[in-house]
């Protein structure tokens, strides 16, 4: 389970990494200048490099502020199939450029969910990406990518389904942990997040095997109205 | 003494940023950095017979550097590991360093650090290669020896006087002489407690 102390520790291990840049270009630097005939267009590279990174830990804390906010509670009543329409466009984009075909099956009449609604987008848009990459192994146009909601009891659900590979054994009972990824350039922090913001607003996510093949992500948000 | 080949610097950590921020300073201290994204990535292209170090990542996704070390090591390896780690990565480093990683760094690091780093373990490297190419040179000329000077080797390290070693070859004293000269020259054994030395690295 992803805790807030354990969402912190993966911040400050994402912020690590383009202070960690940062301290070596200047250092090199700093090198470089103190020795003669150091040609300026080197320093300059590593100077726009600099500058690049601190754009980069900028935008690490842009997010974890984005976060914290949600803490404080910016939580209003809405529908999950207005906030998933919201970023359709965007998905619409990406999978597009994945080779992807989307479809939405949205429920009718669900009861509205209180809710930070950046943060459950974002929950959203996370399953997307992992559909989209686990979709990237087929080349030939056959992967679909559907959002679906639905009343499960007393909870709404967003779920993403893909028809991808599905996930392997070994994998299935660290998703969610911090760090954990089974992706080559994963940060191993995007399950990890959504699983906190999930538990922050009282519900939950998870995973079950698609049918014929792939994977469904979903999130089960606490219904608060009637429809 | 004959230069060997320029040693590299392997770089393997999955954050660009890092990765590329690492060659950038190396290069600019005049060392031979060489990149890559992943252990898997550095598997393909390492070779061994390449001189060098190993500046690793600990945790990286797919697999993460004390895998990667503890494949190394399954193969015989002798690279040596510089491992970084990031925030609250210590009791990995523990691990890593029992697993013989060389040495451990924390980012952000200061740049001497990591270099001073770099150094020893680019002298353990040629330490450990020099040797691994003087156990071969030893076992080289072993094998070069004929089935006779073998028989003389064996007996002279146990010590035996050519006339005994005669008597119990059956030749003369002058031919065990020739045979026991042949036997220094091809190893290259300054004295006899140096030969009877090799004779027992060999075996171990």
């Amino acid at each position: 389970m992803a805790t807030i102390g354990e969402m912190a520790a993966g911040v400050a291990h994402e912020l690590n990494q383009p202070l960690t840049a940062i301290a070596n270009y200047a250092q090199a630097c700093s090198r470089l200048l103190s020795r003669p005939g150091t040609d300026p267009s080197e320093l300059q590279q590593a100077l726009s490099e600099i500058t690049a990174q601190t754009v980069r830990a900028g935008e690490i804390i842009r997010r974890l502020r984005g976060l914290a906010r949600g803490q404080e509670s910016e939580r209003e009543l809405v529908s999950v199939n207005a906030l998933v329409r919201e970023i359709i466009g965007l998905v619409e984009c990406d999978a597009r450029a994945h080779g992807v075909s989307l479809s939405l099956e949205l429920a009718d009449r669900l009861p509205e969910v209180l809710v930070d609604t950046g943060q459950i987008q974002h929950v959203v848009l996370n399953f997307v990406r992992n559909g989209l990459e686990a979709l990237a192994s087929r080349q030939d146009g056959t992967g679909q990518l559907v959002i679906r909601t639905a009343l499960s009891e007393h909870d709404v659900e967003i779920a993403v389904i893909d028809n991808g590979p599905g996930i392997a054994g070994e994998a299935a009972g660290r998703l969610f942990d911090p760090f954990f990824s089974t992706k080559e350039s994963g940060t191993g922090m995007g399950l990890a997040t959504s699983n906190t913001i999930a538990r922050l607003h009282g519900g939950s996510v998870g995973y079950r095997a698609a049918l014929p093949a792939g994977v469904c992500f979903y999130i089960l948000l606490p219904a608060k109205s009637t429809a | 003494m004959q230069e060997p080949a320029a040693p590299t610097i392997y770089i393997v950590d999955d954050d660009e940023g890092v990765r590329n921020s690492l060659r950038f300073l190396l290069k600019s201290v005049g060392l031979l950095p060489r990149t890559l994204a992943s252990a898997k990535e550095f598997l393909e292209t390492y070779k061994p017979t390449q001189p060098g170090c190993l500046v690793l990542d600990v945790r990286m996704p797919g697999m993460s550097g004390l895998e990667l070390q503890q494949q190394l090591n399954l193969s015989g390896a002798i690279i040596p590991v510089i491992f970084i780690t990031g925030h609250g990565d210590v009791p990995m480093a523990v691990e890593a360093m029992q697993h013989g990683a060389s040495d451990f760094l924390q980012k952000p690091f200061r740049d001497q650090d990591l270099i001073d780093r770099i150094q020893r373990a680019l002298e353990r490297d040629a330490r450990n290669r020099a040797a691994l190419a003087e156990r071969e040179r030893i076992r080289a000329s072993f094998d070069s020896l004929t089935p006779r000077e073998r028989e003389v080797l064996a007996l002279m390290t146990r010590g035996k006087p050519n006339k005994v070693m005669a008597a119990e070859l059956g030749v003369s004293q002058r031919t065990v002489e020739i045979h026991r000269a042949r036997v220094m020259e091809k190893t290259g054994a300054a004295s006899l407690a140096q030969l009877v030395r090799m004779a027992m690295d060999q075996e171990s």
